[in-house]
């Protein structure tokens, strides 16, 4: 009975590690089709997404919940390895967006290509690890999911073995991942020592009567460090451009709209814990070690904002571009956690879900458009607009919502996310005349980019580079159209109507405020 | 917990001495098999750190938190070199050269 | 409060500091040296000086699993690694060798945490005596509490499986 009953609260995790396992067994037993692979993955992660939606009691699956009748309604239980929240569920959601718009997307690619049964049991692993990191409530649990993660897309990022690029970005990518888990699981002993736990709840807890000893400000640096490199906060960006740029696109798409989104939840379960119980129920000292906490993610996410910002001005290749943009991204993600008010957790959760379907869309068309021949660099879009008129404008539309124009999802979030830190008043009024400056800047290149693709008029012919599957929608393949498409939908959709969304992650964050991680 | 703050000064010390030794490495060692080891010794300093504060350890039940964190971090740091080697492997088959900065264009 | 030259200082404490001293020296000279299969010689050193360091700790069974992981199999396969890769290795400069300002960097680093360890307070050693643990009830701990770690390690594992075995398979076109 118990057995049972953990199994149906981890049916999304099954479901998704039943996928993965398929494919590897099919590939054992002679299919050799990437229609097969993908098929099984889409069909997992779907389902898993369904599962998560009705654990979420979101219409129409209410009432579908695999989880004990209210288990959201409590916090986690002390020194328990995981547990079930309403703001994990709501990332666990995110994060198997991303994981689907990219598995949908790799259908259309080159036919019977060698590796697809890898490239599709790799994705369903780290899906799965980013789900688990979305449960955890222990230091090690976490650390440990994040690694199936990152491990899994070390080998994402090679799985083109014959071309020195991508494993040349593999490369990087596994020793700024082994360096990330050393400082981590660094970080994860000095706090272990000073607290004789490894539970985050326990952790959490001892705050406000133990205070913070040493040991543990030296463990929550190395811990800082150690996740800032997933995240790539400033100064732990340099190596993303490189990684992004050499990955395969469809790859760079999931570790810029996926696998980076698991180390903002890692950062939120880590350090909101403490940020938000020491305000809570605090005496004096520790809320000013709050207050100076809070300065230290502030200055961090201007300096990750504007340098992310200023690199990205600078350059002229399409996907180093995105990925410098991707960088200030996560700056305005970081400001949620500065200010650190419900209301602006809404936020920046809703940047993250925005990001997701922005960036991740962003860099699925710029996958299609290089297997339709275009080249590397921001010049060789010129006229793309003209030329190919539907993807151009799905594109300008993803370039026009990470800018943050209205009636795009882009808008939304910044504006909630803005909102709350002017409201927060005091220090955070200069944070959030530093986000809107910042996003100013940022207009400046994606309108460069649209300038290009629209104001200039297409030079020679295109030829496609790629032999496409099935149902060609002009060269551009069906799995890629359909998940632009959808990505279009969604951005457009919840720009418009953003009100069941954010009513969702307003509720998500709540319990999270009020119960813990 | 009951720590004696002067010898967990020492074992800071000591672990912390790997730890650096280890990021030095990674941060200045271009071939491969180096930059392994030196991941293994920054690795084995969180280990140490493991096992240390589980020996003294106020009551059972954290020591056993501590040694099992110790025992598991050992089994995935194996699991990352065997997966380092599998990049390296199949980066000299079509390269030719296994040091860094030879392999990418950018440094660290 | 043990300190160097103190009559209360005990032989394990005495065996504590000069484990640590082997383990600091052999993980230095494992990145120093010129050649890579010394390299291998000093960290197979470093590996054995803190399963030794565990054993002191009254942690048997970490120390064995030290041992059998590092010392046994991961410095075989750093040893294979170093195999395959052979002939291009001895052709170019492998290990940069001993230049003198790392070296400077690296004495001056030690100096400034011997010299931070020493103001905060005495140098290592044992406190009272180390906590040991039967290996029934660490089994129990690492299967019972602490099982989903395993699960997640065994995915970690399964996905490095699928991936390396994929990257270093001769591709049959």
């Amino acid at each position: 009975m118990n057995g049972i009953t953990t199994a149906l609260e981890f049916l999304p995790e099954i479901l998704v590690l039943a996928g993965a396992l398929l494919v590897l067994l099919l590939d054992v037993v002679g299919v050799r089709r990437l229609e097969a692979f993908g098929g099984v993955i889409v069909a997992a992660f779907g389902a898993a997404l369904v599962a998560i939606l009705a654990d979420l009691s979101v219409a129409p699956f209410a009432g579908w919940s695999t989880l004990p009748a209210g288990s959201l309604d409590v916090g986690p239980v002390g020194g328990s390895l995981y547990a079930f929240t309403s703001f994990g569920l709501v990332f666990q959601g995110i994060f198997l967006s991303a994981a689907l718009l990219v598995a949908v997307a790799s259908l259309s690619r080159t036919s019977n290509e060698k590796g697809a049964s890898v490239f599709y049991a790799l994705l369903g692993i780290a899906a799965l690890g980013m789900l688990l990191v979305a449960v955890s409530a222990d230091l090690i649990f976490l650390l440990l999911s994040l690694e199936v993660t990152a491990i899994s897309s070390y080998l994402l990022v090679g799985y083109t073995r014959r071309e020195s690029r991508g494993l040349e970005a593999a490369m990087k990518f596994y020793i700024i991942g082994a360096l990330s888990a050393a400082l981590s699981f660094y970080g994860a002993s000095l706090l272990y020592g000073a607290y004789g736990t490894t539970s985050l709840a326990v952790i959490g807890h001892s705050y406000p009567s133990g205070g913070l000893g040493p040991l543990a400000i030296v463990g929550y640096a190395f811990l800082f460090a150690g996740i800032g490199f997933e995240v790539t906060i400033v100064p732990f960006h340099a190596w993303a451009v490189d990684v992004y740029d050499g990955a395969p696109t469809d790859v760079s798409a999931f570790l810029a709209g996926g696998t980076k989104k698991v180390g903002l939840f890692a950062f939120f379960a880590v350090f909101l814990v403490p940020l938000l119980l020491i305000g809570g129920g605090a005496a004096t000292a520790s809320g000013s070690f709050r207050d100076s906490l809070q300065i230290l993610i502030a200055v961090f996410a201007i300096l990750t904002m504007t340098i992310g910002n200023v690199l990205a001005l600078m350059q002229d290749n399409m996907k180093r571009m995105l990925a410098y943009s991707s960088i200030s991204q996560a700056g305005y993600m970081l400001l949620g956690v500065a200010v650190a008010t419900s209301a602006a957790l809404t936020g920046a959760t809703l940047q993250i879900f925005a990001h997701v379907l922005l960036k991740g869309g962003a860099f699925l068309v710029v996958a299609a458009a290089a297997g339709l021949g275009v080249g590397p660099m921001i010049a060789d879009w010129k006229g793309f607009g003209h030329r190919r008129p539907v993807l151009g404008a799905s594109f300008a539309l993803m370039l026009l919502g990470l800018a943050g124009i209205p009636l795009t999802i882009g808008f939304v979030s910044k504006f909630i996310l803005f909102a709350a830190t002017v409201q927060a008043e005091g220090l955070f009024l200069w944070l959030a005349i530093a986000g809107l400056l910042n996003s100013a800047l940022s207009v400046f290149y994606y309108a460069r980019v649209l300038r290009t693709m629209y104001a200039e008029s297409p030079e020679g012919a295109l030829t496609p580079t790629e032999e496409v599957r099935g149902l060609a929608f002009d060269g551009l393949g069906l799995g890629r159209a359909v998940a632009i498409g959808a990505a279009v939908v969604a951005i457009v959709g919840f720009g418009v109507d953003p009100q069941p969304l954010v009513q969702v992650m307003q509720a998500a964050v709540q319990h999270f405020v009020t119960l813990g991680i | 917990m009951t720590l004696d703050p002067f010898t967990t000064a020492g074992l800071v010390g000591l672990s912390g001495a790997l730890l650096g030794i280890g990021l030095f490495g990674i941060v200045t060692r271009r071939n491969f098999i180096l930059l392994l080891v030196a991941i293994e010794i920054a690795i084995n300093a969180a280990v140490l750190n493991f096992v240390y504060f589980a020996a003294f350890a106020s009551n059972p039940s954290s020591g056993l938190n501590g040694q099992s964190a110790a025992i598991v971090v050992i089994g995935l740091a194996a699991t990352e070199i065997a997966v380092g080697l599998a990049i390296v492997l199949a980066l000299n088959r079509i390269r030719g050269s296994i040091n860094v900065t030879e392999a990418t264009a950018l440094k660290l | 409060m043990p300190l160097l030259g103190d009559s209360q200082v005990s032989l394990a404490d005495w065996a504590f500091l000069a484990l640590g001293a082997v383990a600091v020296v052999t993980a230095a000279a494992s990145l120093l040296v010129r050649e890579l299969v010394h390299t291998i010689l000093w960290i197979a050193t470093f590996f054995v000086a803190l399963a030794a360091l565990y054993f002191l700790l009254e942690a048997p069974f970490l120390g064995v699993l030290q041992l059998g992981v590092y010392a046994g199999a991961v410095t075989i396969l750093l040893l294979f690694g170093v195999m395959v890769t052979r002939k291009r290795i001895f052709s170019r400069e492998a290990a940069t060798g001993l230049r003198p300002a790392p070296i400077a960097a690296a004495g001056l680093a030690a100096v400034v945490v011997g010299a931070v360890a020493v103001e905060v307070g005495g140098v290592a050693g044992l406190p009272s005596s180390p906590q040991p643990y039967e290996t029934t009830s660490l089994s129990a701990a690492l299967f019972g509490t602490y099982g989903p770690w395993l699960w997640l390690l065994g995915l970690v594992m399964m996905a490095a499986l699928a991936g390396a075995i994929y990257l270093v398979r001769e591709g049959r076109e």
